[in-house]
This record gives structure tokens, sequence and C-alpha cells, in this order.
């Protein structure tokens, strides 16, 4: 992977950059030395290291604010970080950059029950959302498997899903309002606790942008009752076609189920070597199937549904009576990502989307795809939502194999575009898809959106090197093609 | 007018545009013309032939279509596999004094939503992905074909509700949600705003999973065939399988001794009148739109019945006020200084019955720190201002 060519000056000056940043923010905030910043090196994608110029810990908005203005001023690049859990490298330091962490931004600042909001710093974790509210029946809908770690700034950059994210959506679809910090230092707030702003969504490109546009610097996310009851379904198939079958045959029915995940026969497996969930260990495919609401809707759906399961030839099914049952049916499915990590040394998690009925013929792909490379694959899917987390086991100690396995990963999401789909459904795209962005988009289509970018940073300071494998100076994009000969407004200044 | 089939014929139209510096109107049905600013285009651009479904697959959840189809074929369409757009598409017609709900491009544009916005989201929750042409001319696509996709900037959020000054749009990507079997409203009467605002969010706090929430003054109910015993009515849809919502409905009605119960055809009915305010549609005056925090709803109205002789009611369990008062701009002015004063929010004049936008600006005006980046948004979209120019702001 390559990243942009660091600036040697700005390098050269880090020790006068470190004391001006120290002007800035207190002096314990800013870290300076080798192993300080060695704590910061990597996120969620280990493979990547790189110790970043410096990192500085703003405590407040307007330090904050400071610290942008004057990298802004001092064409110094910045990279914003909340807990580093990023999968995709979206908090990768770089060598001439400044690490902004939202770290000591730890705070809830109001809970709203009138207005079913929370109001919170971006360095408050995913769960704690909930745990601030659950005492009252209420909870945070998105779930990222990373929950317990993860910030709510971070959730925003990256617009985290989860696994109930069929019903429930994405961070997008669950944020009224945010405080954003600018390239320049401007503090501007995006909706609120209403709804609809009215003008141009800005909150909604924020969300997702991946740290390119600017800092979340408070967040006001809408909360939710508690569903009364919770009951899931454990059913093995012993083909994968008829699972992926049986999920569309439930939506088809009228059903959105809080979550309905897949796992595939080596995921099974280890996940019950790991976690003694009682999987069907011979099944070629199973599915986990929550529903949530009102008890004697989730009853009478549970029935439903297994009868759906029995008509699509289900060849095991549970139901879970107890919530000690439900949980042991999601520790499974909770654990395959360390239960994988214990028969293979290595592996890599993708996160493409196709179209749920293409799922029998990728799962033939991936199966001659894996032959080809010489490595197995596990899966484990989001079925309801078609989002797909292939877990490519490899030996990064055998020379080779990590490029093998990154080649296969990106054979796998090619096959994703090709079949209707996505780069990535909820990971992000970072440093680790920026380079297979074109199978998806056009150069216009990335254009466009680097025109947006230009927008909120015209001189690409910010987190620069992620999403896009090329990254062309603001002039030049705005410049317009010649028509018909020659350019429009032959008498406007360029720029 | 211009009448464009394709992307390439307004790419060709734009340029064109670009060229002798001329501002062009786009509109397909043009039922929603009287929103946003009056601006003054040099020409129109038509794309009422950009209709069509082009895949629909219901338990993909998947709806592409082409964006200028009307809204009744999208609603039957969806029909045939008993689905819906689960933003509930308000049809404003009689306060427009348009023909029709007009096409689904021009709800997307507009970002408009109805009662179920409050629980399921709005109209740009549910766009997935588009095919454009930028005001620069170019082709660009963004989003995708899948309900799961974080692939790039979101183009899709900033699309919608930008009432075409970024960008045409052709073909669309929604997602589909299945239709609930039945739907129950209970009513509650109540002394006054605030304690139909505080009903409405002690019901959010059960888990009977209320999905649409309003409130009706007296004299409004009435309009809707509803007597009422109290100054406020405070409306709650349960929606979902038969032995759910009767079931919940029950609970709710057990707890609230005083609730009425409203089965599936009447609620239906009632709240497509809340949805396509039909309740004000023969009221005086101008209508406005407000979209405030719930809570805050009750100070909001208490602030202007002191200056103002007025009819509202209120949807979003209080955070959408819709509002018929008096012509000229100090309705709205006093609108936007009483949500000022009560945690901010968004007031924007729907139908105007005089000559009130020539003297207040319809859409909520923005500070001057995101006033520059709302210009600098539209420049990186449409650098030479040939889209819809001054459709939502002057100089935007």
């Amino acid at each position: 992977m390559q990243m942009p060519e660091p600036d040697q000056a700005v390098i050269d000056r880090r020790e006068t950059i470190c004391r001006d940043l120290r002007e800035l923010v207190a002096a314990d905030c800013v870290i300076d030395s080798v192993e300080g910043r060695r704590a910061y090196d990597a996120d969620g994608l280990s493979a990547y290291r790189q110790l970043p110029l410096a990192v500085v810990l703003p405590e407040t908005v307007q330090q904050i604010a400071a610290v942008m203005k004057y990298c802004h001023s001092e064409g110094i690049k910045v990279v914003p970080r909340g807990s580093g859990t990023s999968l995709s490298g979206g908090a990768l330091p770089l060598a001439d950059a400044v690490l902004v962490g939202l770290g000591k931004f730890n705070r809830i600042l109001e809970v709203d029950y009138a207005n079913r909001c929370v109001v919170a710093q971006p360095g408050v974790t995913n769960l704690a959302i909930t745990h601030a509210v659950q005492a009252d029946g209420f909870y945070y809908a998105p779930d990222p498997s990373s929950q317990i770690a993860c910030s709510v700034g971070g959730n925003v950059a990256e617009n985290s899903g989860g696994v109930h994210c069929l019903k429930y959506g994405l961070t997008t679809n669950n944020l009224l309002g945010i405080e954003l910090v600018t390239i320049d230092g401007e503090i501007l707030r995006l909706g609120g606790k209403h709804l609809d702003a009215g003008d141009y969504d800005l909150m909604g490109v924020m969300t997702g942008s991946e740290g390119l546009l600017g800092i979340v610097s408070e967040v006001t996310l809408r909360i939710l009752q508690k569903p009364a009851t919770q009951r899931a379904l454990l059913v093995g198939f012993d083909d994968t076609g008829s699972a992926a079958k049986a999920v569309g045959d439930v939506i088809g029915a009228g059903i959105i189920p809080a979550g309905m995940e897949m796992m595939d026969g080596l995921a099974i497996n280890a996940a019950e070597d790991f976690a003694n969930a009682g999987y069907p260990r011979g099944a070629a495919a199973l599915l986990i199937i929550e529903l949530d609401g009102p008890e004697i809707e989730v009853n009478t759906l549970i029935d439903r549904v297994a009868k759906i399961m029995d008509s699509a030839g289900a060849s095991s099914l549970k139901v879970s009576n107890s919530e000690e049952e439900r949980n042991l049916f999601w520790a499974g499915r909770k654990s395959a990502f360390p239960a994988v990590g214990r028969i293979s040394p290595d592996y890599l998690c993708m996160d493409g989307t196709i179209p749920r009925r293409r799922l029998p013929d990728m799962m033939v792909r991936m199966a001659s795809l894996s032959q080809k490379y010489g490595l197995r694959v596990a899966n484990v899917f989001h079925a309801g939502d078609g989002n797909l987390h292939p877990l490519i086991l490899f030996d990064a100690n055998q020379p080779g194999e990590l490029q093998r396995a990154e080649d296969f990963g990106a054979d796998i999401l090619r096959a994703c575009v090709e079949m209707g789909g996505v780069l990535t459904g909820e990971h992000g795209v970072g440093v680790e898809k920026r380079d297979l962005m074109g199978i998806q988009f056009t150069e216009e289509d990335m254009k466009q959106q680097q025109r947006l970018k230009c927008a909120f940073d015209a001189d690409h300071l910010l987190n620069p090197g992620k999403m896009f494998p090329h990254l062309h100076r603001c002039a030049e994009l705005g410049r317009l093609h010649v028509h018909k000969g020659k350019m429009p407004f032959p008498d406007l200044p360029r720029f | 007018m211009i009448n464009v089939t394709g992307l390439d014929d307004a790419a060709a139209v734009i340029a064109d545009a670009m060229e002798q510096q001329q501002h062009l109107g786009v509109q397909a049905m043009a039922t929603k013309a009287a929103l946003g600013r009056d601006a003054d285009y040099d020409d129109v651009i038509n794309v009422s032939a950009f209709s069509g479904i082009i895949d629909y697959q219901p338990d993909e959840l998947i709806l592409t279509l082409r964006a200028g189809t009307p809204m009744h074929e999208v609603e039957s369409t969806l029909a045939s596999a008993n689905q819906m757009l689960a933003f509930e598409v308000p049809d404003l017609h009689k306060i427009l004094a348009s023909q029709s709900a007009g096409t689904i491009g021009g709800v997307l544009a507009t970002n408009a939503s109805g009662p179920r916005r409050l629980t399921a989201g709005a109209a740009r929750d549910y766009l997935l992905g588009f095919d454009a042409i930028s005001g620069r001319g170019e082709r660009f696509k963004s989003g995708g074909k899948v309900v799961k996709n974080v692939t790039g900037y979101d183009l899709s959020k900033l699309i919608c509700g930008s009432y075409g000054t970024l960008a045409i749009f052709d073909e669309v990507t929604l997602k589909t949600l299945p239709k609930p079997e039945t739907n129950i409203s209970l009513l509650f009467p109540c002394d006054d705003l605030s304690a139909a605002v505080a009903r409405i969010a002690g019901i959010f706090a059960s888990p009977h999973e209320p999905n649409a929430a309003a409130i009706l003054p007296q004299a409004i109910a009435a309009k809707a065939g509803i007597d009422v015993a109290g100054a406020m009515l405070a409306i709650i849809r349960l929606e979902g399988i038969d032995v759910s919502v009767a079931d919940r409905a029950a609970h709710l009605l057990a707890a609230h001794k005083e609730g009425v119960k409203l089965d599936n055809d009447a609620s239906t009915a009632l709240w497509q009148q809340i949805r396509d305010v039909d309740l004000l549609a023969e009221a005086d005056g101008d209508i406005w739109k407000l979209s405030c925090a719930p809570a805050s709803a009750p100070a909001i109205i208490a602030t202007l019945f002191d200056q103002f002789d007025f009819q509202f009611f209120a949807d979003w369990a209080g955070g959408l006020l819709w509002l018929a008062g008096p012509s000229g701009a100090e309705f709205g002015t006093a609108m936007r200084s009483a949500l000022a004063a009560n945690g901010n929010g968004h007031a924007q004049l729907i139908r105007d019955s005089g000559n009130s936008k020539n003297v207040i600006a319809p859409l909520q005006p923005l500070s001057s720190a995101h006033y520059a980046l709302h210009k600098r948004v539209k420049a990186a979209f449409d650098p030479r201002s040939v889209l819809n120019f001054g459709r939502m702001h002057d100089g935007i």
C-alpha cells in the first residue's frame, strides 16, 4: 500500500511543531516521544503501521479548532482518531501528519428522554450510550462488534453498522446532530434535536466520510425503547443455496428480523470448537435469526419463520426459550473472529455487499478462488442485507502469503461489484480498499466525490491517502471541460 | 422549455447553458414549484421523460426506477408486492394547489417525508444510490443497489433535499419495506399541548412501539370528524401484525383509560389527512412547516399565540408543526426567533398566500459559516450556477 510521499520539510520541523502545539493544548496533551507515539501507530487494520509526526489530545472543542487552524495555516496534515478500531485503516497515521486523538472527549453531556436523544462527546464508546440509558429502558441501536471499545465519533466517521442494522439502520439513520470542526478551525453545528434541517444534508455527508471532511466534536444520537422480547432461531442447512433462499423467503413474507446472520461450514466448526454453542457441526450453512418486539409478536413471528425454514429444507432448527439460550446462539457468532484466529495464525476480514440472491454464486466463486490462491476462507455474513465477511486464513510468516491473501480479498471484492454489489458494507474504504475504488466507480464518479472534499478541505490536509486512489489537486478538479472546441466563459478567470 | 429524454441529452443542454451563462430551472410535473424561492430562470429543463420502473426485487427490498416516475405508479408497483416506501410520502397537492403528488424525483429533491419519518427515517434514509448529471454537465453515480453500503461519500444524503440545485438525477435506487398488516390509532384527550407532548413521550418510553404520533387541537380534530373532550387530542399509531397491534393497543388502553381506539380503515384515513396536511387546506393565510425538538413545541406555540392568530397541528410527536397564519414576514420571523430561543430547528414557508416570499426567505436562512460552506458545496457540483440557481437560498 503506497501512502502519499511524506513532506520532509514538515518532518524536519517536528520539534517546532510540537512546541507550537503545546501552546495550544496542555503540555502533557502533546505526545512526541517515540514510545508514546508507538501506541498510536496503527488501528484495527494492524498489518499497516506508521509512527505519527506527533499526537495531540485536545480537551476542548476550542482546542481542536486551534489545532486545526494551526495545522491549516502551516500546511500540516491531520489524521483524526477516535478509539482506533477501524478495520480499514481509517486512523492509520502518516509520517508527516499530526494525529488528533479524541480520547479525552469521553463525557456524556445530556440524556434527554423528552426528546429521546443523548448528547455525547465523540470519544464516548458506543456501548456507553446504551449503558447511560438502559436503566430507563432505552438503548442506542447501532451495535458494531467493537462496541465496547469503538467511539461514537468514529462511528459517525465510518457510518458504523452492526448485526441489528437490518431493522434499525446504520449510524446515519440514528444520528440527529453533530458539531463539527473544519480544517480551518471553524466550529459548525449540523442538525440538533430536531429532524431534517432543511438545508444541504451536510451531516449525512459527514457520516461515513472517514475523517476526510472534518472532526466531529459532539454527537446527538437517537435512543429507542428497548424491545420487550428478543428470541432467536438457530437453523442448519445442508447447502448454502437453500439457506440463502430461506433468508429471501423470510423477507418476502414481509418479516424484517432484527438480525439474520449466516455462517459457512468452516466458520461453524471453528466457532463451535471455541464457544460450544451447540451449532450443528455437519451443516454447510447456519442461520441465526433474531426477532424482537412485543412478546406476542415475537412468538407469532418465530412460528412463521420456523415454518419458512422447514419449507426451505432446514436440516436442524432450534428456537431460544430463554435469554441464556439466545445468548448461547450468539456466543458462537460473536466469537467467530477469535475462533478463526485459533485455527490460523492470521486472517484478513473482508466486507463486501452483494444482492442477497447472488449468495450461492458467490459461494461457488469463493471456493474456486480459495483453490486458486491455496488459502482457506471462512464465511460469516450479515445475510439479511447481503453483507459478506469472508475471513481469509493465512500465515504472515510464510513469504508471500500476506500478498496472496490480499489478492484473494481483492478478487472477492471484484466479484462483489461484478454481481451488482459494493466494496464495503460497513468497515469503510480507508487504505485497505482505497486502490479498489476504481472497480466500483469511474474516474468521473471519484472526481465528483473529491470535488465535495475540496469544498471542505481544499488543500487535502485531512486524512489524505485514505478512500481515494488518486489525489487530484482541487484546482485541477475545478477545471471545466472544453465544449464545442472552446472553454465556456472564455473571459472569466480560471481557478 | 427544453424536454430531455436522458442524461446525455441533459449534459448537452447543461453544456450549452454554461456557455451561454444561462440559469436553468429543473422540473418534471412541477407539483412542488411553489416550494422554495421564486427564482428567475432563462429556460426550464423538463425531465418528465425520465420515467419508468427499471428493476424491482421485493425480497431484496430494492426498487430501481427513473426519477421522473409519477408517485402513483411507484405506489402501485410497490403495492403489487405488498410493500411501501416507509418514509410515507406526503401528497401536498391540496395545500400546494397542484395536480398530484408528483414524481419520486420531486419527493427526493425535497426530502418529503410523512408521519412515519419519526420512527422509520426520511426520504434521505431510503435513497441507496443514483445516476446523475452534475451542473458541470458530467455524468456521475453514487451509492449502489444494495441496502448496506459505505463505499465513498454518501452523496445520496446530500442530493436528497437539495431542490435540484446540485445535479439532475435519472436512475435512483430506493430501499423498500413490507407494508404492515394492519394499523390502529389510539386517541387521548389532553388539557393542553404540553400535556399532549408529555403523554406521547410517556408512550414512547413504553415497549409498545408506536410508530407515529400527532397532536390535533380540538377545532382541527373536528375537521377530521373527531369530537374531543379536551383542548388537544394526542394520537398514537400502532402498526404491525394483527395480534401484536391488538395486544399493544389493549395494554395502552388499560394504562390510559380515557383512550379511544380507531381501527384500521378509520386510522388509515386519519393519518392520510395528517400526512397530506388536508386539515389546514381550507385555512386562510400562509402555511408554514416547522421542525423543532419535540419537547420545545409547547413553548414555541405559546410564544406565537401571544402575537398571532393562527391554526396549527403537530406531527412527529411534536417535532413537526404545521401552521396556517397571517401572510407577510412577521409570522415566519417570529417562528424563527422562537426556534432560536428553544433549541433551534427549521421553519419553511410551504404555501404563500400573498407575496410573503418577497419579504421573507422561504427556507430557514443559513448562518454566514453555513452559507459559505453551502456555496462551496454548490460550486463543487454546479460551479456556473446552471441548475435551479437561487431556489433554496439567494446565490445558491
